[in-house]
């Protein structure tokens, strides 16, 4: 996409108006843009007066079920200005920054593991409020687990896989970064091997994004990603399947 | 008429609260009256975003009470610097909507019960009346300053929650066209209305 091209999805992105795959794609590139950051702030500003100038007043009753709900709802720590990044030895910085996306390179920061030039990195605080945060959290405790395993790949198809996993936790999360857009009728699929090299699906994903998976990780040797037909397949299409050895 | 009686949520905040900052930085520590008396300011301009992207009542109350609690939930990551409160709250709260729009879609017919089964649909007819006030003339005005086609393609998308694939089908306009009229219709708003983005 050329740079006028990507710049026109300000508009769409602000607007919320950008398919998934799209929006993934235009925030790796705010993450570099700063006069894009700077226009989306403004045109959000903007856009969010459309939104004030709908104002309804909710039904009473809403008020105290929120609060109720709060109640019993903790809030996230804030987060700690990372002014002081040290970088420890044995822990090469750029490798790390290009290898995770930008979510994940933040949570690496969450996790305790030091990064240097923290500054820089554009975080759409927005998303991180929400989906992506929870995700970040998920990432930073996995990672902090004693017994947690990596491993990356370059998929055959395009784009690389990096799996994060805890077999105590029974607790796995995949990253995929920088995949290839896929027809409309094609889904990501992911597979975990299993020692006698059976493969069992783990769901779909798209081109860019994590996905947390829960039980059946133990004994599990190698993650696989294949392309399917959507709604996804119950057996792998091996002529486009990568397996990445997790030990 | 005072300027604070012409706002759509009357309701008075104490004054000795300070701004909706203030207020904010309150609510990150922990304090749950802040946290009433900024549901008070934001609630009204939640529900009507996310009623009229979503127009089912109950489903759009469900989905405010997302956003109000995620409000709390995540009010120590709110960075000034970065934008408004305001902004920051309804962002959240127009792509809650939208999520719900596109994951339900195809559910329609559920939804639709739902909504016929609650009590909530007759408190509708009173809550559909939103009081005029200077910000919402100055957001019409302004978009009366747009062409038709960013109009249409700005406020399909914002309250329409169609994507703009979906906006090119409806105004028979091609992609690149709809994408630089959103961009182009929102930075026409912005000029009209002064809005910066910190």
């Amino acid at each position: 996409m050329t740079t006028p091209e990507v710049h026109a999805l300000t508009g769409p992105y602000v607007l919320n108006a950008l398919p998934e795959d799209e929006r993934t794609g235009f925030e790796a590139h705010l993450a570099d843009c700063q006069s894009c950051s700077a226009e989306v702030a403004e045109l959000r500003e903007a856009a969010n007066k459309l939104g004030t100038a709908v104002a309804t007043d909710p039904p009473p009753p809403l008020k105290a079920r929120v609060l109720a709900e709060i109640a019993t709802t903790r809030q996230l720590p804030p987060l700690v200005k990372p002014d002081a990044p040290t970088t420890e030895p044995g822990l090469a910085p750029a490798p790390v920054r290009r290898r995770f996306n930008r979510r994940s390179f933040f949570s690496l920061a969450a996790a305790g593991l030091a990064v240097a030039g923290a500054g820089g990195i554009a975080i759409d605080q927005y998303r991180e409020n929400s989906s992506t945060r929870q995700e970040n959290e998920q990432l930073a405790a996995l990672l902090a687990e004693p017994d947690a395993q990596t491993a990356r790949g370059n998929l055959k198809t395009g784009g690389q896989a990096t799996i994060v996993m805890s077999p105590a936790k029974d607790r796995a999360i995949v990253l995929l970064h920088n995949l290839p857009k896929l027809p409309a009728d094609k889904t990501y699929q992911l597979w975990l091997m299993d020692k006698s090299r059976d493969l069992h699906s783990v769901g779909l994903a798209t081109t860019d994004e994590s996905k947390l998976i829960q039980g059946g990780i133990i004994g599990k040797i190698a993650l696989g990603v294949t392309v399917e037909n959507k709604p996804g397949a119950s057996e792998p299409t091996l002529t486009t399947a990568t397996v990445i050895p997790m030990a | 008429m005072s300027e604070e009686t012409a706002l759509p949520w009357p309701r008075v905040v104490d004054p000795s609260a300070g701004s909706p900052a203030d207020l904010m930085a309150r609510v990150a520590r922990g304090d749950a009256d802040a946290f009433a008396q900024l549901y008070d300011l934001m609630a009204p301009r939640v529900y009507g975003l996310i009623r009229r992207v979503l127009r089912n009542p109950a489903q759009s109350e469900e989905v405010t009470q997302e956003v109000m609690v995620e409000v709390w939930r995540t009010a120590t990551r709110y960075d000034a610097d970065r934008g408004s409160l305001t902004s920051w709250i309804l962002t959240m709260a127009h792509r809650r909507a939208i999520d719900r729009v596109r994951s339900e879609q195809s559910s329609t017919d559920r939804e639709q019960a739902v909504a016929a089964a609650s009590s909530i649909t007759e408190y509708d007819e009173v809550a559909e009346a939103v009081t005029t006030n200077l910000e919402v003339e100055q957001v019409r005005h302004c978009l009366s300053s747009l062409t038709e086609l960013q109009r249409e393609s700005v406020t399909l998308a914002y309250y329409g929650g169609y994507s703009y694939r979906e906006v090119a089908e409806l105004l028979d306009a091609k992609l690149a066209t709809i994408k630089a009229r959103m961009r182009d219709g929102l930075i026409r708003l912005r000029d009209c209305l002064g809005v910066t983005g910190r």
